[in-house]
């Protein structure tokens, strides 16, 4: 045998014990639980044989430590989405938890530099037990950590996405957080620390999807956009979402081949919304009628359900739909709601996707309950971030806009070009309501009365009023919607900037 | 069998009850119809089940969050 060859071979071994991660029995125990291991995940995320590792051969920084922490638990590198790059940390659950070390976060940091200044987004399967003990144990071992002071500098100059695969504490959490679109799988927990750390330090049981489940965060926090059952189906999303994204913030989305627009029925439209304004209907039907076929992306559809967001092409260019849910309580929009479309803003600002804004909305959702959980300072943060956006922004009132609800949905100059249907009623509140505000009459207290007032106060609210006055542009025929904003993408083109933003909402915190 | 407690989302009055106990509905079928807002806003199935009780009468007022229905699933 050559020097060579003995040198090949023994490089090989290497590679390969390091490849097998911490072992085949860890690894066959998640098999036989359907589960991806690390490095599988990659695979199905990334385009055959694109990925190229970074820190194959890091360890624990731990003598000790070394032979038990191939690769230190996290497998990172880069690789091609539908043949645009990507950087990816994959946690390797079987190699001590994943546990974030001092050699594992120079991988991450290493990662995030490289991904920013080349304009890539990242990927974060997160699987990962938290900090590693003993490693940040002592005023040394914590001393050691924030050495990058832009670890966590969440400034959008490419899009993050995260998968919680497993249990995520700590770092793992930290970044999800960071994230633009984050997907769970069922059975996975993301949460500040364990159930158990948890328990110890509250004095009481713990239970791990109460504490941080997919229900929790799908229904309740909106932190988590999408949940499944399986690794292949959050990693499915994951691609499917970054579909949608620039690489970079110095670019414009993908462009995908247009339809032809005779597949477009546009009389659909007709059927979806009743004219009745008392009868409800599902906005995301609408939405899907005016895009393109099947490239609605709905995102966080089991929060805030009275708010849709969603992403979808328009003659083949990515559009983001912000729209009032009347199926959901009437379209009211609660404090929920605004944090749902003011996260959506950031994001569509943040990347260049021009905004669709559709209202049929009585307004914001009143009442104790709401004020409780800062309905006020919800809706001016969404106000705000509406007009810090430099995205083309689009408004079309479908039905009811009233109040303060008109300007949030991008009501007169809140928007580049308003258009209101032959539908529209747009006015202070709601007349139904307005008469017994204003004049004290209800409809059963004394029923001619109530119909005159309501008559004169439902007076000059029609779409023609709105447009009389110019605040807004346009009187659609429903069926002409899509056409219109067709016609308006190719004339609001901010072609000064190449179609891009200023950017003014790109380091909003979006989890409020 | 898991029960499923379906609360109002709204409050509002109870407009129509348009299912029975006993009867097997679909996610996202309508169960009722509230009143809210001048606003007919429809009460819908979670999840797959059959109707198991009915805790609100036709013209009844609900609040938010009350519960309305019951499902087996």
């Amino acid at each position: 045998m050559s020097d060579y060859q003995r040198l090949i071979e023994d490089h090989e071994a290497k590679k390969a014990r390091f490849l097998g991660m911490g072992g085949l029995e860890k690894l066959s125990k998640r098999k036989a639980l359907g589960l991806l291991d690390a490095r599988e995940r990659i695979d199905r995320l990334f385009d055959a044989g694109s990925f190229t590792e970074t820190g194959l051969f890091a360890t624990s920084h731990l003598p000790e430590a070394r032979d038990r922490s191939p690769t230190d638990g996290k497998v990172c590198g880069f690789g091609d989405i539908d043949g645009r790059p990507a950087a990816i940390v994959s946690c390797d659950l079987t190699v001590m938890g994943a546990s974030s070390s001092l050699n594992n976060v120079k991988k991450m940091a290493h990662i995030r530099r490289t991904a920013t200044r080349n304009g890539m987004p990242i990927i974060f399967l997160n699987e990962t037990s938290g900090a590693r003990i003993p490693d940040t144990m002592g005023a040394q071992g914590t001393g050691a950590l924030g050495q990058d002071p832009t670890q966590f500098l969440r400034d959008r100059q490419s899009p993050y996405v995260a998968a919680c695969l497993g249990p995520s504490f700590g770092t793992g959490t930290w970044y999800t957080m960071l994230s633009d679109f984050v997907v769970m799988r069922k059975g996975a927990i993301l949460a500040v620390s364990s159930p158990r750390v948890t328990s110890l330090a509250i004095g009481e049981a713990v239970d791990a999807e109460e504490l941080g489940g997919w229900k929790l965060h799908t229904e309740k926090t909106g932190l988590v956009d999408y949940a499944v059952d399986t690794d292949e189906e959050a990693l499915d999303l994951v691609r499917k979402f970054l579909s949608y994204l620039p690489s970079h913030a110095g670019q414009t989305p993908p462009v995908a081949p247009a339809p032809e627009e005779s597949e477009i029925d546009a009389e659909k439209i007709l059927s979806i919304v009743p004219p009745q304004r008392q009868k409800v209907y599902d906005v995301r039907k609408l939405i899907a009628a005016v895009a393109d076929p099947d490239s609605m992306f709905e995102l966080k559809p089991r929060f805030a359900r009275v708010a849709t967001t969603a992403l979808t092409r328009i003659g083949g260019r990515v559009v983001g739909f912000v729209a009032s849910n009347p199926m959901f309580k009437a379209g009211a929009i609660d404090p929920d709601g605004c944090d749902k479309i003011t996260s959506f803003l950031v994001l569509c600002d943040s990347f260049n996707i021009p905004i669709v804004i559709l209202t049929d909305t009585p307004g914001f959702l009143i009442g104790i309950d709401g004020e409780r959980k800062k309905a006020p300072g919800k809706i001016m943060n969404f106000m705000t971030a509406l007009q810090m956006c430099t995205v083309p922004k689009f408004s079309i009132v479908t039905r009811k806009s009233y109040g303060q609800a008109y300007l949030n949905m991008g009501g007169s100059r809140n928007s580049d070009e308003m258009a209101a249907w032959f539908t529209a009623d747009v006015g202070f509140m709601d007349p139904n309501i307005g008469v017994n505000v204003v004049y004290g009459v209800t409809a059963e207290s004394d029923p001619q009365k109530f119909e005159e007032l309501k008559a004169e106060i439902g007076r000059e609210t029609s779409a023609y009023d709105l447009a009389s006055i110019y605040s807004s542009q346009a009187v659609l025929d429903p069926r002409e919607t899509r056409d219109w904003l067709m016609r308006m993408l190719k004339y609001h083109s901010r072609a000064m900037n190449g179609g891009k933003s200023e950017r003014r909402l790109a380091s909003w915190p979006t989890t409020f | 069998m898991p029960e499923v407690k379906v609360e109002s989302e709204i409050t509002g009055t109870v407009w129509k009850i348009e299912t029975g106990v006993g009867q097997s509905v679909a996610e996202d079928d309508v169960i009722m119809i509230l009143e809210s807002m001048k606003m007919e806003i429809p009460v819908l199935a979670p999840e797959a089940g059959k109707i198991v009780s009915f805790h609100v009468d036709e013209g009844a007022n609900v609040s938010e969050g009350q519960l309305v229905v019951t499902l087996e699933t």
